[in-house]
């Protein structure tokens, strides 16, 4: 198929279980496949430890499989990171500017976007502040702003859908759903299952590191769902 | 691609200096009185006390001491690079060559600070400049190729090792005393001299010696014999480094 931007087939990641001389592996994923198409916005539910964040740092070529293969179009593919190597002593602008060299951006990018993540993460005159001085609310404000500047073919997103209080929550929900709705390719995990059904078009449910069903929405929702309800009665 | 990374060494680089300078109450100064107490300390108990320097000994110690200084800082800084960033290599898919680079460059920089309030005192106590001096880019490029060579390799290993940290120093400070950085190998019983003078960094502070307080060009048959080395090192930091990075994602930080 021409649209099919990622493909992975049977991919393991193991992990070394400690630092320790001679210790054993722990395979994270297991036997994971799944294909993701140019512009679809793909759900990754399972539960706690089901290896969904690994799976997201293999889609982004963080980690490389021990096992399987994984085949990607030239496409550029960025895990959604707030406040990416932020650095305390340096002020709200030059974190700016060196987050957003790190998620892929041009520098002469990033600097034109200054204004805008000024603007939308609501620091004012802090902005210019050593980011030590900030509450974590206002790091959090400003590492949102930024990492929402990145501009990938595939955006990965782990969990990060919402940050600080009320309004803000709600503002940068907002502009990521923005985002999503742009037609961008999205591979989204999440826990809120409302937040999945609301913005993806296809799940992929993983358990124990391993793959169990991949389809429409709603059908892998109902698969997911069975099968909780039957753990939950047999427990 | 390519543009991208060069503009993230530069700009972290820049980061590094300027979140450096904002830690401290006295920021820039340590820069500088940080190498100079140090130095005094190294004058004191050799010349002052122990008496082994000899007339030409202040120059010679501090030549010694800040070339030597930038090479350690180098090796250290770059040599821990990417354990500390273990973090962010976790998170975002860059070169993890970039962390070493970024702080050999950050030491690089202060160095050359060091380096020209160094040409002062020298000036000031009657060495003065030079024609020599125009070899003082290639001596540095060497310097800096063996350093960073040297501090790849460390960076390489250190993630997967953490413990070498504690041995790393304690090597190094014997690499100095081996490499007459305080005292000159000329005191050191023949056949052992002999062998410490191949050690590369002996032959370029020997260089470094030459130039600035001799006015002597230098040997350079045997800067080529270094620069070969060092690149040697380099290149295989950097193939270490390329080998190793597809386990530093699954490090603990």
């Amino acid at each position: 198929m021409t649209d099919t931007i990622i493909e992975i087939e049977n991919v393991g990641v193991a992990f070394s279980a400690q630092r320790r001389v001679g210790s054993g592996k722990f395979w994270a994923l297991e036997d994971v496949s799944l294909k993701l198409r140019r512009g679809e916005r793909l759900g990754v539910i399972g539960r706690n430890g089901a290896g969904k964040s690994t799976l997201l740092r293999v889609l982004a070529g963080i980690l490389v499989p021990d096992r399987g293969t994984i085949r990607r179009g030239v496409v550029s593919c960025q895990l959604l990171s707030l406040a990416l190597g932020f650095v305390p002593y340096l002020s709200g602008r030059d974190n700016a500017i060196l987050s957003g060299l790190m998620i892929g951006l041009r520098q002469r990018d990033i600097v034109a976007r200054l204004p805008a993540i000024r603007e939308f993460s609501e620091l004012g005159d802090f902005f210019d502040q050593p980011i030590a001085t900030y509450s974590s609310g206002m790091i959090m404000r400003l590492g949102f702003s930024v990492a929402i500047q990145a501009e990938p073919d595939v955006l990965l997103i782990d969990e990060v859908l919402s940050v600080g209080d009320a309004e803000f929550q709600e503002k940068s929900g907002n502009a990521l759903k923005e985002r999503m709705r742009q037609g961008h390719t999205v591979v989204l995990v999440s826990h809120a299952e409302a937040q999945v059904a609301a913005l993806c078009d296809r799940l992929l449910w993983v358990e124990h590191g391993r793959s169990v069903a991949e389809g429409d929405r709603d059908t892998v929702f109902k698969a997911y769902h069975d099968e909780l309800h039957l753990v939950g009665t047999s427990a | 691609m390519r543009l991208h990374v060069f503009e993230l060494i530069r700009f972290s680089t820049y980061a590094e200096l300027r979140a450096e300078r904002a830690r401290n109450y006295l920021g820039l100064i340590w820069w500088v009185a940080e190498p100079a107490m140090m130095m005094a300390a190294f004058w004191l108990v050799f010349d002052v006390i122990l008496k082994t320097g000899g007339p030409d000994y202040l120059p010679f110690l501090l030549i010694g001491l800040t070339v030597w200084q930038w090479m350690k800082s180098c090796i250290t800084h770059g040599g821990y690079a990417i354990w500390s960033n273990l973090g962010l290599v976790r998170q975002a898919r860059l070169p993890v060559l970039v962390f070493p680079l970024v702080q050999m460059l950050a030491d690089t920089i202060k160095f050359l600070y060091i380096f020209a309030l160094l040409l002062v005192i020298l000036w000031v106590a009657g060495y003065p400049p030079n024609l020599a001096y125009a070899a003082l880019p290639a001596l540095f490029l060497t310097t800096f190729l063996f350093a960073a060579g040297a501090g790849f390799l460390v960076a390489a290993v250190v993630p997967m090792v953490p413990d070498l940290r504690f041995v790393i120093e304690q090597v190094l400070t014997v690499v100095m005393f081996l490499s007459g950085v305080v005292f000159s190998l000329d005191q050191v019983p023949s056949p052992l001299r002999e062998v410490i003078a191949l050690n590369p960094v002996a032959e370029l502070l020997d260089a470094a010696r030459g130039i600035l307080m001799r006015g002597e060009w230098p040997d350079w048959g045997a800067l080529l014999k270094v620069s070969v080395i060092s690149l040697g090192v380099c290149a295989l930091g950097v193939f270490v480094v390329r080998r190793l990075s597809p386990r530093y994602p699954k490090l603990a930080a």
